[in-house]
């Protein structure tokens, strides 16, 4: 304060006034006693002459121009004195805001990450992807070359179209002791230019047409920002220099700009880019099997073009294509096109709904909040009238005083805004880990500019919401009246009261929608919780390997890695079993779908290589058959396990599952005898807990080997499972020990518990679970506060007429009665209000739930009676302060 | 006792911008106070003009800020300290178009009186 002072020569400047005027008075007075008047008569003529004296100076002090700073000043020290004078009502309002613009802030963050983040490419509205599928748009496969080629050539709706495919397996960039594992795509020479996209540092690669002619860019390589950064320091001298990347050398020619991604996905440790040579497996017309290369397309529009256009026009394009092709089944399988905004791609249908609701709900709770301080607001106004009465006949104007109160409401609002700030930072924290596993987000950066800007906003906006009104309608107020009356009792009037009232009853209305909502998603995640999964989880530690796919590609991984490796970890004390599995079930990892003929007809099912240790590891139960054992070698009759689904789905038998079993599945390697079904496992839920099991196909490891056909998806995804007496955490470390020493890549490895994974799998519902446990908790505390705030002003405002009631004879239960029947109906309305709200905003949450229906009588009847309960207690405080009324007291004012 | 507000006798309003004329011209003659302002209006203007001080102050505190006039406080002859204002070369600029605008309108009004 005195800085400013100094800053602006305030204070000198206003003592200077005061001399001035004075001098002026004090001329004037000796003007007039030289005249020979007398001296009483002299400063009564010379005070008539000056007037209102204050005024004048404040008029004058306009004129230096700054007047409105030194008033701003003025206000905000005052509402820092009043914040002071009520800390109680002050932590109130602030906790009140903070909570819910640190929803707001918080939801609005995880919204942005995830849908409203622009893409780094040019344009990035004109960018759509294709990929190939038959009747059931589930199943979709990449384009081979040669239907890329036709589909560059034919169309007339995009400027251009460029491929991409993931190298094989996981990819290393290696160093001299180390591997950092990294994200590596093979791209067509022109996919930076369809994307607009040019390097930060260096030429990026040639530009020439995509085809078997375009070699310029073989040996060339493109490094992310991220990689240059973490492996090699930034170094600007990069260009030119080679790297090792699966065990090949590259050139780099070029580095991406910082935040530059493709495909855009969450790869922390970066990406690399080569250009796809294409080979003469890519001349190939019938693509099946692993030899023939799909490619996912990007294309640009034209501007003027509809994706809906482009849709058309691919499918009419796509009809010549597959007329092409020799098989029939191929044909099928491919004789639609996919045309998405690659937008859109990124996040799916339901999380994108999810988001919003929970957007709506952190929306809902900022509502209340700013409901609820202007009714703290409005309340406290109107016992103020008599202070804003004074200051009106002191001469303040109405402007000044709203001013004023605007600015109690701002300083309020700020400091509410920076502690929201705080708490939608530790809210991120405590969701994002839970977001990013669902929503594959990294959440690891800070608020960024656009949520501060956002949060200005809405601090300034409750701000002028929770202070105009109440300041306006004490502005309005007439002045006389309330000097009048005196006292504290000056009776807020019937229409304040009713106001404040309704209110209340849209902060009870929505915070029970809020109440149903969460009720709701904590019911489904009982649910789940209890659905039988077909395996035990407890004790099972899971290592997600980080296996060099590149060291294997000419070795058996199965003898020279998983089994060593298994028998080391078998010896680890506390290790009960060990054993190995494509994907432990609800890993969420790899998904490897098999796609083979049966009877003479082309079925899909889920694809999971497992050591024979795994059933025991998970306790799974057989159907009938057996599962592996020693006797199955490499050099024994292959055989297979299959699920209960797959059985029921493929038995010959279709009334007997069991009947599977001695089946031939399929040929392991060209002539030998079909691997036959030797057991059927009970279902268990393999993808998310709330989906039914899918049929699937589970292989032994042992018997896998390079050249057979199930064999290349056990390179790039293996998860170690394994049961230990121990606590799970001890064990962690040991066996990450014992995978570095088998190779440095293995260091990587992610490590879980099984308990872990299911909890995990929960994703959107925990996470919509926790966050509506937030918002619903602090609706309902917001609704108790503001249910209870409201009463104790009543009760105030009506201690003298309470005190009369009970001078004439009323019962003190009478009147606790009266105040109880005044919240019952704030309440009553409110619950009816908001099971109207709560049905009709049911299906907004309906995508979450499982076991439990979106219009759940039950779960609406328990928030409803909570509410209500919890209501009525904040209503018992006032009630009981109401009936101890001493009437002595109350009337001795009179 | 009964007070009743008593209304000015023989006082014109003053016509707006009309006030920093006349107390720039009144500053012509020399420096003076604010006291001394409104005396010296009130005296020439046969006390016909009253200026208030809820007027005069502002109205100088303004003209110092748009530089017509410069303040300083010094010593009345009563050996009292006073805020002292002179007009500036720019006031003298601004008191001379001020002086042109009001010649031309009492022209213009009297033509019209006259007619």
């Amino acid at each position: 304060m005195s800085l400013w002072r100094r800053i602006f020569g305030m204070d000198t400047r206003k003592s200077e006034l005061d001399e001035e005027m004075e001098a002026h008075r004090r001329m004037a007075m000796e003007d007039r006693v030289a005249r020979g008047e007398r001296e009483e008569d002299a400063r009564a003529a010379v005070d008539r002459e000056i007037g209102n004296q204050a005024l004048a100076k404040d008029v004058t002090r306009e004129a230096w121009g700054w007047v409105w700073a030194e008033r701003l000043l003025q206000d905000v020290r005052y509402a820092l004195r009043q914040m002071k004078r009520s800390p109680g009502f002050a932590a109130t309002v602030i906790g009140t805001l903070a909570l819910g613009i640190g929803a707001a802030t918080a939801m609005f963050t995880v919204v942005d990450h995830v849908l409203l983040r622009p893409l780094p490419y040019k344009d990035a509205k004109q960018l759509v992807t294709m990929s190939e599928h038959g009747n059931d748009p589930r199943f979709n496969s990449g384009a081979p070359w040669l239907d890329f080629s036709q589909w560059r050539a034919a169309n007339h709706s995009f400027q251009d179209l460029a491929f991409w495919k993931g190298m094989d397996g996981r990819n290393y960039l290696q160093g001299n002791a180390t591997a950092l594992q990294i994200d590596g795509q093979e791209v067509s020479p022109n996919l930076f230019a369809v994307l607009g996209a040019k390097p930060a540092l260096g030429p990026g690669f040639i530009d020439e047409q995509p085809g078997f002619g375009a070699v310029k860019n073989a040996g060339s390589i493109v490094l992310s920002h991220a990689v240059w950064e973490t492996a090699f320091g930034g170094d600007k001298g990069i260009v030119g220099r080679k790297v090792r990347v699966n065990d090949q050398r590259w050139t780099v020619v070029g580095v991406m700009p910082a935040g530059f991604q493709f495909p855009y996905d969450n790869y922390p440790a970066g990406q690399v880019w080569t250009v796809r040579q294409l080979d003469g497996d890519d001349k190939k017309l019938d693509p099946h099997g692993d030899d023939v290369a799909q490619y996912t397309v990007m294309g640009r529009l034209r501007p003027e073009v509809t994706v809906k256009a482009a849709r058309a026009e691919m499918a009419t394009i796509q009809k010549q294509v597959a007329a092409q092709y020799t098989d029939p089944e191929q044909r099928a399988y491919r004789n639609l096109v996919k045309v998405d905004r690659y937008g859109d791609t990124l996040v799916g249908a339901d999380i994108r709904k999810a988001l919003l609701a929970l957007l709506a709900a952190a929306g809902a709770l900022w509502l209340i909040a700013s409901v609820n301080v202007t009714n703290l607001l409005l309340a406290r106004s109107t016992a103020r009238q008599r202070e804003i009465a004074m200051r009106g006949a002191l001469g303040a104007s109405r402007g000044r005083v709203l001013q004023q109160m605007m600015v109690e409401g701002l300083v309020l609002s700020s400091s509410a805004a920076a502690l929201g700030i705080a708490l939608a930072l530790v809210a991120i924290r405590i969701t994002g880990s839970v977001a990013s596993i669902h929503l594959n987000v990294d959440f690891s950066t800070h608020v960024n500019v656009a949520i501060l800007a956002m949060l200005c906003g809405l601090t300034l906006m409750t701000a002028v919401v929770s202070s105009a009104w109440p300041a306006l309608l004490a502005v309005r107020a007439p002045i006389e009246p309330a000097l009048k009356q005196g006292g504290q009792q000056t009776g807020a009037g019937r229409r304040h009261n009713r106001m404040r009232s309704a209110l209340v009853a849209i902060e009870v209305a929505m915070s029970l929608t809020l109440l149903v909502a969460c009720g709701l998603l904590l019911r489904t995640i009982y649910t789940l919780r209890h659905v039988p999964l077909g395996y035990r989880t407890d004790h099972i530690v899971v290592a997600n390997l980080s296996i060099p796919t590149y060291r294997y590609a000419d070795n058996n991984v199965v003898t020279s890695l998983y089994q060593p490796l298994l028998e080391r970890v078998q010896q680890l004390h506390g290790v009960r079993m060990a054993g190995m599995m494509s994907e432990v079930p609800l890993g969420q990892t790899f998904n490897i779908m098999l796609s083979l003929r049966l009877n003479g007809q082309m079925i899909t099912a889920g694809l999971k290589p497992v050591s024979p240790q795994i059933q025991s590891i998970f306790g799974m139960k057989m159907l009938a058959g057996r599962f592996y054992n020693a006797e199955d070698t490499p050099n024994s009759a292959p055989v297979v396990v299959v699920n209960e689904a797959f059985a029921r789905e493929f038995a010959p038998n279709q009334h007997d599952p069991r009947s599977v079993v001695g089946m031939g599945l399929w040929s392991v390697q060209k002539g030998a005898p079909k691997a036959r079904v030797i057991g059927v496992l009970d279902d268990e839920r393999q993808v998310r807990v709330d989906r039914p099991s899918q049929p699937e196909v589970d292989p032994c490891l042992c018997q896998l080997k390079p050249n057979t056909m199930s064999y290349q998806p056990s390179t790039i995804a293996m998860d170690l499972a394994v049961r230990t007496n121990r606590p799970t955490a001890e064990m962690i470390p040991e066996i990450r020990a014992v995978l570095k020493q088998a190779s440095p890549e293995l260091a990587n490895s992610t490590f879980s518990t099984m308990d872990q994974i299911v909890e995990d799998s929960f994703g959107s519902q925990r996470l919509a679970a926790h966050l509506l446990e937030i918002f619903g908790g602090s609706a309902l505390l917001l609704c108790v506060a503001g249910l209870y705030g409201l009463l104790a002003y009543v009760v105030s405002q009506r201690t003298r007429e309470l005190g009369l009631r009970i001078a004439l004879g009323a019962q003190r239960a009478d009147l606790s009665w009266l105040v109880l029947r005044q919240a019952g109906g704030m309440l009553l309305i409110g619950v009816a209000v908001g099971a109207g709200l709560a049905w009709a905003s049911a299906r907004l949450v309906r995508g979450f739930l499982y076991g439990v229906q979106a219009h759940d009588g039950w779960t609406l009847a328990g928030a409803a009676v909570l509410l209500f309960l919890s209501g009525m207690l904040a209503a018992y405080v006032p009630a009981r302060r109401a009936a101890n009324v001493d009437p002595m007291e109350a009337l001795r004012a009179e | 006792m009964k007070k009743e507000k008593e209304p000015y006798r023989n006082r014109i309003e003053l016509l707006q911008g009309t006030l920093d004329m006349l107390i720039l011209q009144t500053l012509q003659w020399g420096p003076q106070h604010g006291y001394g302002i409104s005396q010296g209006l009130r005296s020439r203007s046969s006390e016909v003009l009253q200026v208030e001080t809820g007027s005069l102050y502002p109205a100088l505190h303004r003209m110092e800020r748009t530089r017509w006039i410069a303040a300083e406080w010094r010593k009345t002859e009563q050996n009292q300290r006073a805020r002292y204002y002179r007009i500036t070369a720019e006031g003298r600029r601004q008191l001379a178009s001020e002086r042109a605008k009001w010649s031309g309108m009492v022209e213009a009004i009297a033509s019209i009186l006259e007619t």
